[in-house]
């Protein structure tokens, strides 16, 4: 016993730099998002039943709301995000009325998820929700829905995450989902409430924080008086407060959650701080006309996306992790499609105005045989073997046998291929191949690269199969 | 990374030897009686002779930075990197390190290499086909009839390179100087938070300036015609390279503000763990330095007109945007600046005694966007438009060095640093002819 109440000196861990949802990775790895969405389940929208697992009371007048799906399906989603969900408040046979929760839970732990709703006693819904959910009751839902989330991969991961009052739900996945991934992250935390007994998961807020050395948290009682022995900061939201909780401000993306007032003081706050507004995102709790609209414009276009999936389901299930709709881009992954740019070796400039940008089209590979190019079949066929090769440019076919070099067989058949070195070396044969598998047992004439982009030196080279080349 | 020299190469003074005894004798005075404090005689400028010289003790004897890593990322990648009479190929290979290779093939002479980069697997001179390992190994060459043909005795003449921070040098020389190890203990802790390993490049510029390239180097070295950059003088402050006692008092208040903007870049690096300190070697050195990190006007970011960033990615690791610009002078050839959100580097090869190449290369961090993390123009405008103003400062000079009337005139007290750089080339060519 006594052992365990020494303190020793702990190292920190070791950490991957930066921060990846696990779906990227294999988003990342596999052709297209769509096709590896199939592995973890879409997370474009979609409308299900769920059924309410457990209900937690929460400091603060609220109340977390744990459910699960009723197809058993995972629910898919990015921290940050909500969910819209019909609520039967005046029976089961009047028109529900639609509420949007943020939700609480982290997607990676997705067989289950949450919402943690506030009690408005003047308000019609909420209420009824505390009153009314429980373990057992089903409802409808649509999502998942919003821009407000991390992003999918972020090698540099700092984060500001500022909540007011109920504003922490959302911001409360975020912090869950990073501290159930590794890697290099650096959060802070900075939650105003209005009393000291009102700040929603405080003991998980401190264990994390406790626990993890990326996670910082903050609180700061508002405008109210400051009861005994508070510890926290105290006072609404300035420029000398985040300063103190983040210095480095600057360099951070910033999540901001809570009413309308607080989120357009802190837009005006952060942009004295020097952040940048594209590296500030927020979600409003309340508002005015205008942002109301908007989310409900939100949950309109999920709910056409929703349908649009459900129809293509219904229809197709195999096709319909190919077929996205490509019109909602909220729901793309987060990642560039291009890989980083090569040197271009510009032309030199002897006077003053700028050269245009000069392309570099060296060499484009892969080059796809163009439409209304000849077809192989209306070719001559020369020679023996079991394989085919169609040379596209020459407009011949050229039988080959497994155990034959193409160059050698290719030119004698009158295909015109440089050769130099005939030992793999030179890259003077180097070809493109449109179809096929040849093997190849070069010497540095070609490079990994250029073999990924379909070339070959057909020198050093034998058929495995038929065979289209582009020469 | 050190490769071996198979051939030598320079041997001392070996220009100097081929001058006709007067003629040597004539420029041996000139930099002897060299006025110190004043700009160099006419024939430096403009002497094919001297400038002679200057590839052998100059371009000939130190490191030159050549690229960065960004310019060759991947094994196989290349640039052709040409100065004077030399032409190198600077090549990624498999180990990731760099070869570096004379671009003379061992036949009968002709470029192996002639694009400005690009990627090969070996190299095949494009004249007879000769094909040389990345190693410059000759390991193929069609030989009909011939009995006694050893390629081992054919490969490409290789020099030295090594990279620091993600800077790449090459040397020329049997034997680099080793001064250059201390040098790079100097900057690689400036340079290191930036990561250029992870940096891509945005855009590349290559100018070719009608002057002699110690007018490029001298022009860089002050800030007495910075009123000639107009967007450079949004982000710099026009108090650049003035010091306590020579403010003019229309500047009073631009160099209070340059003070409190300084002093708050100091405490973020204190906290950050960045290193800031000017440390000035123009001439102390074999490999003259400059380096420092200083505050930048506006939002102290970047060159852009407000001082804000022009990218939106910070690189490496760091963590604020709000870094000034952390400048660094390396002698013989280069300069660059590090910033929160890109790098830009500058290389000089000189191509004859009155032009020289002026390489400018914009780096931002890999993952970020063109067009949406950054504005190509806007990333780029403020350096394109100063090289040009500077293109056009260098070229008046040269066209004045030509001039019957030219003599040297005054350094002023803000052209220290270009006494320094002058003096520090004076002293490194003295001890070659020696
Ligand atoms: S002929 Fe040299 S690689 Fe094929
Ligand atoms: S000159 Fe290079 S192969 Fe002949
Ligand atoms: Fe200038």
């Amino acid at each position: 016993m006594i052992e365990l109440l020494t303190e020793t000196a702990i190292q920190e861990p070791q950490r991957i730099r930066g921060l990846e949802m696990p779906w990227n990775r294999v988003m990342g790895s596999t052709e297209t998002p769509a096709r590896a969405a199939r592995a973890l389940g879409p997370w474009h929208p979609q409308e299900f039943m769920a059924e309410c697992v457990e209900t937690i009371p929460e400091a603060g007048a609220m109340m977390t709301f744990v459910f699960r799906r009723c197809d058993g399906a995972p629910l898919a989603f990015r921290a940050g995000q909500y969910v819209n969900v019909a609520f039967p408040v005046n029976g089961e046979d009047q028109e529900p009325v639609d509420r949007s929760y943020s939700l609480s839970s982290s997607p990676t732990e997705p067989w289950t998820f949450s919402i943690t709703v506030k009690c408005d006693s003047t308000g019609l819904v909420s209420p009824w929700v505390h009153e009314n959910i429980k373990p057992g009751t089903v409802l409808e839902m649509l999502g998942p829905v919003g821009a407000f989330h991390l992003p999918d991969a972020d090698r540099r991961a700092r984060y500001l995450l500022l909540a007011a009052g109920a504003g922490i739900t959302p911001i409360m996945s975020m912090m869950r989902t990073i501290h159930s991934l590794p890697g290099h992250a650096d959060v802070v935390v900075l939650y105003h409430g209005s009393d000291a007994g009102g700040f929603a998961f405080h003991r998980e807020l401190a264990y994390i924080a406790s626990v993890d050395s990326r996670i910082k948290v903050y609180y700061s009682l508002g405008d109210r008086s400051i009861p005994e022995g508070w510890e926290g900061l105290s006072g609404r939201l300035t420029a000398a407060m985040l300063e103190e909780v983040a210095p480095d401000a600057n360099g951070r993306q910033v999540y901001a959650c809570g009413p309308e007032g607080y989120l357009n003081t802190a837009t005006e706050l952060l942009k004295n701080v020097g952040v940048d507004d594209t590296s500030i995102y927020m979600e409003f709790f309340s508002g005015d006309r205008q942002t109301l609209l908007e989310y409900q414009a939100e949950v309109a276009l999920a709910a056409d996306v929703a349908e649009e999936i459900a129809e293509e389901i219904a229809e197709s299930a195999e096709d319909y992790f190919e077929g996205q709709p490509a019109a909602f881009g909220l729901y793309e992954p987060g990642y560039d499609a291009e890989g980083t740019l090569q040197a271009s070796g510009l032309p030199l400039e002897i006077v003053g105005p700028e050269t245009p940008g000069s392309d570099p089209s060296a060499d484009s590979p892969g080059g796809e045989p163009e439409a209304g190019s000849p077809d192989a079949s209306s070719f001559d066929t020369v020679g023996t073997g079991s394989f085919t090769m169609s040379f596209m440019r020459t407009g011949i076919n050229v039988r080959i046998d497994p155990a034959e070099r193409i160059l050698e067989v290719a030119q004698r058949a009158g295909v015109r291929i440089g050769a130099n070195c005939k030992e793999g070396m030179c890259g003077s044969c180097k070809v493109v191949k449109l179809s096929g598998e040849v093997e190849m047992n070069h010497q540095g004439g070609i490079r990994a690269r250029e073999i990924s982009a379909g070339k070959f030196l057909p020198c050093c080279s034998t058929a495995q199969t038929d065979l289209v080349i582009d020469a | 990374m050190t490769a071996s020299v198979n051939v030598p190469l320079n041997s001392r003074g070996k220009i100097a030897a081929s001058l006709p005894a007067e003629q040597l004798a004539e420029i041996t005075a000139l930099f002897e009686f060299r006025r110190t404090g004043y700009s160099l005689d006419a024939p430096f400028y403009t002497d094919p002779s001297i400038f002679k010289i200057d590839m052998e003790a100059i371009f000939g004897q130190h490191w030159i930075f050549a690229a960065s890593t960004a310019e060759l990322p991947e094994p196989g990648d290349y640039v052709t990197v040409d100065y004077g009479p030399y032409s190198l190929i600077v090549l990624r290979n498999d180990d990731g390190g760099v070869n570096v290779l004379h671009n003379v093939c061992r036949h009968r002479g002709a470029r192996v290499l002639t694009e400005a980069a690009g990627s090969t697997g070996n190299l095949v001179c494009g004249y007879h086909s000769w094909t040389y390992s990345p190693e410059g190994n000759l390991i193929h060459a069609s030989a009909p009839g011939e009995t006694k043909f050893d390629k081992s005795c054919f490969g490409l003449k290789r020099a030295h390179g090594r990279e620091v921070a993600g800077l790449i040098f090459v040397c020329i020389a049997d034997e680099p100087p080793t001064d250059f190890d201390e040098t790079a203990k100097i900057f690689e802790p400036y340079l290191a938070p930036h990561d250029l390993s992870k940096t891509k490049i945005a855009y590349q510029q290559n100018i070719i300036e009608e002057g002699n390239w110690k007018l490029v180097m001298e022009n860089n070295r002050e800030c007495y015609h910075c009123d000639g950059h107009p967007e450079l003088a949004c982000s710099l402050f026009p108090t650049w390279g003035l010091t306590e006692g020579l403010i003019p008092p229309h500047l009073e208040e631009v160099w209070n503000r340059n003070k409190e903007a300084q002093s708050s870049l100091e405490e973020r690096c204190r906290r950050y763990g960045l290193p800031y300190e000017v440390v000035e070697q123009l001439d102390t050195r074999i490999a003259g330095i400059r380096i420092s990190r200083e505050s930048l006007d506006g939002d102290g970011e970047s060159f852009s007109a407000d001082g804000r960033r022009l990218s939106k990615k910070l690189l490496g690791d760091l963590r604020d945007f709000r870094l000034g610009r952390c400048s660094m002078h390396l002698q013989p050839n280069s300069w660059f600046h590090f910033l929160g959100d890109h790098v830009i580097t500058f290389g000089v090869f000189p191509i004859n005694e009155h032009q020289s190449l002026v390489r400018t290369t914009w780096l931002v961090a890999d993952d970020a966007v063109e067009g949406v993390d950054y504005d190509l123009e806007k990333l780029t405008y403020t350096w394109k438009q100063t090289n040009l103003q500077d293109k056009a400062f260098v070229e008046l000079c040269q066209q004045g060095a030509g001039s019957p009337a030219y003599e040297p005139g005054p350094y002023m007290k803000s052209e220290y640093q270009v006494e320094a750089f002058i003096n520090w080339y004076v002293q490194r060519v003295q001890e070659h002819l020696a």
